[in-house]
């Protein structure tokens, strides 16, 4: 009972569905996912904020505090942000106990947390996708040699690893930390690489470009990845959500990024006894790193609707 | 001319060498079936899908009705609507009367005792069409026990003398098997068993034959017939595949963009078409006649069934036609025979050729 | 099946060897473990130096310091901290703590959040539907130990305040009695007449339901009593009819509504034997329990005799539930009498030094993991969700669910008989997974809450660059991961019998 939509051909008249390119449906697929658009339009909107209010480099903000700069204690440190009527104030989001401007920490800390979570996609997505590719076209040694891998850096508890990786390089700064972690977050993403392409091999197109001789380097970039890159871009995503997650996870326990860097998992790590006191310093950065990671999760569900419309498939 | 027709039809009827309804006690005069003017719709993101447009036939006990169409026709959807398994989303109106009430009007418990006890449906891919992790027993005796309360053994037994029936040997210790450990053949041996345990009324075959084997076709065709006749059941047999047709149906409705197109007596469809469509479906068809020429394909594909083409569907795949076939649809109308409709303008033209299918030659070919 | 199951543990074991590797190098690797000894100025630095760098065999390189571990390992020692105490006694206390703490919270999460996936997939587009899917989105984006502090800080604290006035505010009951009816009305499947009818129900019941909780100041003094036993007995019975047997059958009813009359009628009778029990007496219960609702079933069965003892066994677990929770319930007022009126604990797994009955005990335990449970099954609950809805979605649309229909089954058996099983094929494969991420998630949780557990040994010997102690904890937690692989490795096997051949 499938009611495909035909693609007209040339010399057929009174049809009227235009054939569209897999890539104009994805895009329109994607741009029609509201919750996939809301999520785009915030974590713009976030990364906006958190990059020019405090600067970045050697490029300044347009804040008025700095988030070294102590100053004193006004009103106990409490946020000055009201939403009715609206007004800023002075310290919308509060000061610490030294009188730093909490605005301007955690705007730093999302910058940071952001650059980590990015790199980790990155290093994670490539890493998985070489070791994934590999494995699913050799077959063989190279595949029982790279699964096998595969298979005992996934019985360490991600966080586990990730602890003991920020261990080794929380204090090398934020770029090594996302280096390292991505280095041990790929394997997940080596075994969805690797299923995709071990049922697209078997397709014909693939036997037909083996038949006529094409090398397997080229069968592996040309014939194979491209088909791949719906999967792989969405597990991206998803990793880049769940990275934030994994580094906020490991700043709490200590483990993470360390002074003078910062980032929002940290921040609820140092301020946790404030709970009290001071519960906003407790408060932001959590609401940051939720807003993040939900936003960046709505685009990946909207990426994985574009891509694969049947919507319902199950990911193992 | 006259020579090829003849060979032509010969060599049709001829497929099925063993077991045909001539061999089977004929259809009654009751009416079992009867459906009227039945549209279904799917609301979708594009549109609104027309999968059927007014589908109306009548089946009598033991009869064979054959209902041929390209995928998409609506033939397997018009079934669906039958056996009330369409999703909820389908808008369904016409009307469909099993013994004379009303199936669409009935509430759901009883539409279910219907479903499987009078009416039985048989799949297209026995592949997938039983659930992998029970045993063959086990998904037979449920036919049993979803209608009548009995002791779990008797249903068992009625399962292994199904098996017995359709021909599967060693149906004892088959009935403790795996579907993945039948042959394709093997199971639709036993969804035919599944089928007729509860000797329905009316079996719906959709497809039966299209996933299986050319070698294994013949034989699960035949057994069809077989226990159709065991247990007096009427079938309603779906293909896209003309083939298929010729010896084992009654009368034949030809399905396009939704719609009948052409009914008629099995012999009148392949002797003398009056719907260039069906002509084109017999000169797509290989036959052992046509060695030495091309098949005709019919060019182009079945419209959309969200943006219909105005007038006939078929217009802008057909050679006869014309403005009036743009402009206008043709109804379902008595041609020059008995029992004989077709949805088509020119009928009278595919009466004064001997051989209809020459509309779909190749210029070439006719000049060659 | 058992050759199956015993390569894929051969695999698991040498594949966690192989990790054992891993995480030993890169432990050694993760910083200096004498930085701290560096720093100080005192006298006997060099001492102190010389003594860690012994005990830890710092002169050694680390490939041979694994091998001495692994080695003491075979023979069941795991070696001292670099401050000389025995890893194993440290261990012995943690371990029992943590693995209830993952196992509790790995068990509740894949009931709730296949329970949730499945009603999610069977109303996919329903209001219901979409409240999860958000809800589960929520989930995947929450920091665990931001979480777990919001619990402690709001609901533990202040439910402890709450509980010395135990009245809920009126708004409080209209807000939850409206959430209860939305959620009536998007379960209902029907029309707009029928999900209003559900809607204006569910708040009522609902309303009235806290209403008399608030009034009676039932928190105070909790507990359900033999009336309310039967009540929820009695609809549990012919609830769990419904979904397996269908209500048109007497045999699997009777025996239902058997086995519920029957064990409220036992709760009178047994409060002696349940005044101080022990887990095995309690155990022994439960399969005497099991032996009579199967005797009931097999007598009131009549034709539909395996249906009939299924639906009289779940009935008499439930009621067996219903009658374990009022005991806890009612020893809850004396407990946090003891507690000074605290009784939610938010700090380590038991109070020190408690003593008490079975009951007081059991409370305890239950008031300390509650939290950390709450907190560690949100992620995984939201996880098994989606697959199982998307798992069952998919299954929803295969031909033999299809054919199934065609068979004139009731709807209630396709989804509970074939739908379901083949929709938790895949959902196995997530639990080896999931658990893994569970383990993670303690080390997280157990630091919020001050558990004396196995986190807090990971996190101390990562912290001081130990490797024993973060080996311990990792083989414990990778043997446990093993077990699960196992464990569903067996269901699957159960559940497809394509994979028992091969």
């Amino acid at each position: 009972m499938t009611l495909s939509a035909p693609v007209t051909s040339g010399d057929a008249q009174g049809m009227t569905i235009v054939a569209r390119t897999q890539g104009q449906l994805v895009r329109r697929r994607f741009f029609q996912h509201k919750a996939a658009m809301t999520g785009l339009v915030v974590l713009l909107a976030v990364v906006v904020l958190a990059f020019t209010s405090v600067g970045f480099g050697p490029f300044g903000g347009w804040w008025k505090h700095g988030w070294t700069t102590t100053g004193r204690v006004i009103d106990g440190g409490a946020p000055t942000l009201t939403l009715w009527p609206f007004s800023i104030g002075e310290h919308p989001f509060g000061q610490d106990n030294v009188g730093k401007d909490y605005f301007a920490l955690v705007m730093r800390g999302t910058q940071q947390s952001l650059l980590v979570a990015l790199l980790v996609g990155l290093v994670a997505t490539s890493v998985g996708t070489f070791v994934g590719a590999a494995a699913g076209y050799f077959r063989r040694r190279t595949e029982t040699a790279l699964m096998r891998l595969t298979d005992v850096m996934i019985t360490i508890p991600v966080l586990l690893i990730a602890a003991i990786v920020g261990r080794m390089a929380g204090g090398s700064g934020i770029l090594v930390l996302g280096l390292a972690l991505g280095l041990v977050i790929w394997p997940q993403l080596a075994r969805l690489v690797r299923g995709e392409v071990l049922s697209l091999r078997e397709r014909e197109f693939i036997e037909a470009a083996r038949a006529i001789g094409t090398r397997p380097r080229r069968i592996i970039f040309k014939h194979i990845l491209p088909n791949t890159l719906g999967i792989i871009i969405v597990s991206t995503t998803l990793t880049i959500a769940s990275a934030i997650l994994v580094e906020s996870a490991i700043s709490f326990l200590g483990f993470g990024v360390q002074p003078p860097d910062i980032s929002l998992g940290q921040l609820i790590s140092f301020y946790q006894g404030a709970m009290l006191t001071r519960p906003w310093l407790f408060w932001w950065p959590g609401i940051l790193i939720i807003t993040v990671a939900l936003s960046i999760n709505f685009i990946g569900d909207g990426l994985r609707d574009a891509f694969d419309p049947r919507q319902n498939r199950v990911r193992a | 001319m006259g020579e090829i027709l003849d060979s032509h039809g010969d060599n049709r009827l001829d497929v099925h060498v063993g077991l045909t309804l001539d061999d089977v006690r004929p259809p009654s005069d009751e009416e079992i079936l009867r459906v009227e003017d039945l549209t279904v719709e799917f609301p979708t993101d594009d549109g609104v899908v027309h999968a059927v447009r007014g589908v109306s036939y009548v089946l009598h006990q033991r009869e064979v009705l054959g209902i041929v169409g390209e995928s998409g026709s609506g033939k397997s959807v018009s079934s669906m609507a039958v056996m009330g398994l369409l999703p909820r989303t389908a808008r369904i109106s016409g009307r469909i009367f099993f013994r004379g009430e009303d199936v669409l009007a009935l509430p759901q418990r009883r539409r279910r005792d219907l479903r499987g006890k009078k009416i039985a449906m048989v799949f297209q891919d026995p592949m997938t069409a039983l659930n992998p992790v029970f045993t063959i027993g086990d998904q037979l005796a449920e036919a049993v026990l979803a209608h009548e309360l009995m002791p779990r053994k008797q249903a068992l037994g009625r399962a292994r003398e199904m098996l017995d029936l359709v021909g599967i040997p060693q149906a004892e210790a088959r009935l403790r098997a795996y579907p993945h450990e039948f042959s394709g053949g093997m199971r639709q041996r036993a969804m035919i068993a599944m089928a007729v345990i509860n000797n329905p009324d009316v079996i719906i075959a959709d497809e039966p034959t299209t996933a299986l084997d050319v070698t294994v076709q013949a034989q699960i065709l035949e057994k069809l017939i077989e226990v159709k006749d065991a247990v007096n059941a009427a079938i309603v047999l779906i293909t896209h595949d003309l083939g298929v047709i010729a010896g084992m149906a009654h009368k034949v409705l030809v399905m396009y963009a939704g719609k009948p197109v052409e009914v008629a007596d099995t012999d009148a469809i392949f002797y003398s078409p009056r719907m260039p469509y069906t002509a084109g479906l017999l000169g797509s068809m290989p036959s052992t006649d046509t060695t030495g020429h091309r098949l005709r394909p019919i060019k182009g594909a079945p419209p959309s069934l969200i943006n219909l083409p105005s007038g006939c569907p078929f217009s802008p795949r057909c050679p006869l036609a014309d403005e009036e076939c743009v402009t206008r649809e043709p109804d379902l109308a008595l041609t020059d025979a008995l029992d004989h409709r077709a949805a088509c303008h020119h009928w009278p033209k595919m009466k004064a050729v001997e051989d209809p299918t020459v509309f779909f030659r190749a210029e070439s070919e006719i000049q060659g | 099946m058992i050759a199956f199951i015993t390569r894929r543990l051969m695999i698991s074991v040498f594949v966690l060897l192989a990790a054992t590797i891993i995480m030993y190098v890169m432990t050694a690797l993760s910083g200096d473990p004498l930085a701290d000894l560096r720093q100080q100025t005192g006298p006997n630095r060099e001492d102190q130096m010389r003594v860690r760098s012994e005990r830890m065999n710092l002169d050694v390189p680390i490939p041979i310091r694994y091998l001495q571990w692994l080695g003491a390992l075979i023979t069941g020692d795991l070696g001292v901290n670099r401050d000389g105490q025995d890893v194993g006694v440290i261990l012995g206390n943690a371990l029992a703590a943590t693995l209830q703490l993952v196992v509790a919270a790995t068990v509740l999460a894949m009931l709730i959040g296949i329970t949730v996936g499945i009603l999610s997939a069977l109303r996919q587009y329903s209001g219901f539907d979409y409240s999860v899917t958000f809800a589960a989105f929520v989930a995947f984006s929450l920091p665990l130990f931001w979480l777990a502090v919001m619990l402690k800080q709001y609901v533990a604290i202040g439910f402890n305040t709450w509980l010395r006035d135990p009245v809920i505010d009126t708004t409080v009951i209209v807000v939850v009695a409206i959430a209860a009816g939305l959620l009536w009305g998007a379960l209902t499947a029907g029309s707009t007449q029928a999900r209003l009818i559900s809607f204006t129900l569910g708040a009522l019941v609902t309303a009235t339901f806290l209403s008399f909780l608030s009034s009676t100041r039932w928190f105070a003094d909790p507990g359900l009593g033999t009336v309310v036993i039967g009540l929820i007995a009695v609809a549990s019975a012919v609830g769990i009819c419904a979904l397996f047997a269908g209500l048109q059958y007497r045999g699997p009813l009777y025996a239902a509504l058997a086995a519920a009359g029957l064990g409220t009628a036992l709760h009178t009778v047994l409060g002696g034997v349940l005044t101080d029990p022990t887990w095995p007496q309690l155990l022994g219960l439960l399969v005497l329990t099991v032996g009579v609702c199967v005797a009931l079933g097999y007598g009131l069965g009549g034709l539909l005799r395996r249906q009939a003892i299924t639906t009289a066994i779940l009935t008499g677990l439930v009621t067996a539930g219903l009658i374990f929770l009022d005991a806890l319930l009612s020893a809850f007022q004396a407990y946090s009498q003891r507690m000074r009126g605290r009784p939610i604990a938010t700090i380590g797994s038991n109070t020190p030094n408690f003593r008490g009955d079975f009951w007081q005990l059991t409370l305890d335990s239950a008031t300390h993991i509650m939290l950390p449970t709450m907190a560690l099954i949100l992620i995984s609950m939201a996880t098994y969700s989606r697959y199982s809805r998307a798992s069952m979605l998919e299954v929803m649309n295969q031909d033999y669910v299809r054919t199934a229909r065609a068979k004139g089954l009731p709807e209630r058996t396709v989804i509970v008989k074939h739908a379901f099983r083949n929709g938790m094929i895949p959902i196995t494969t997530l639990m080896a997974f999931d658990f893994a991420g569970v383990i993670g998630g303690a080390v997280v949780t157990e630091s919020v809450f001050g558990w004396k557990g196995m986190g807090q040994m990971f996190r101390d010997g990562l912290e001081m660059v130990d490797p024993a102690p973060v080996m311990a904890f990792f083989v414990v937690t990778g043997g446990a991961i093993v077990v699960f692989n196992m464990i569903a490795d067996i269901i699957y096997a159960y559940l497809d019998p394509r994979i028992r051949l091969s």
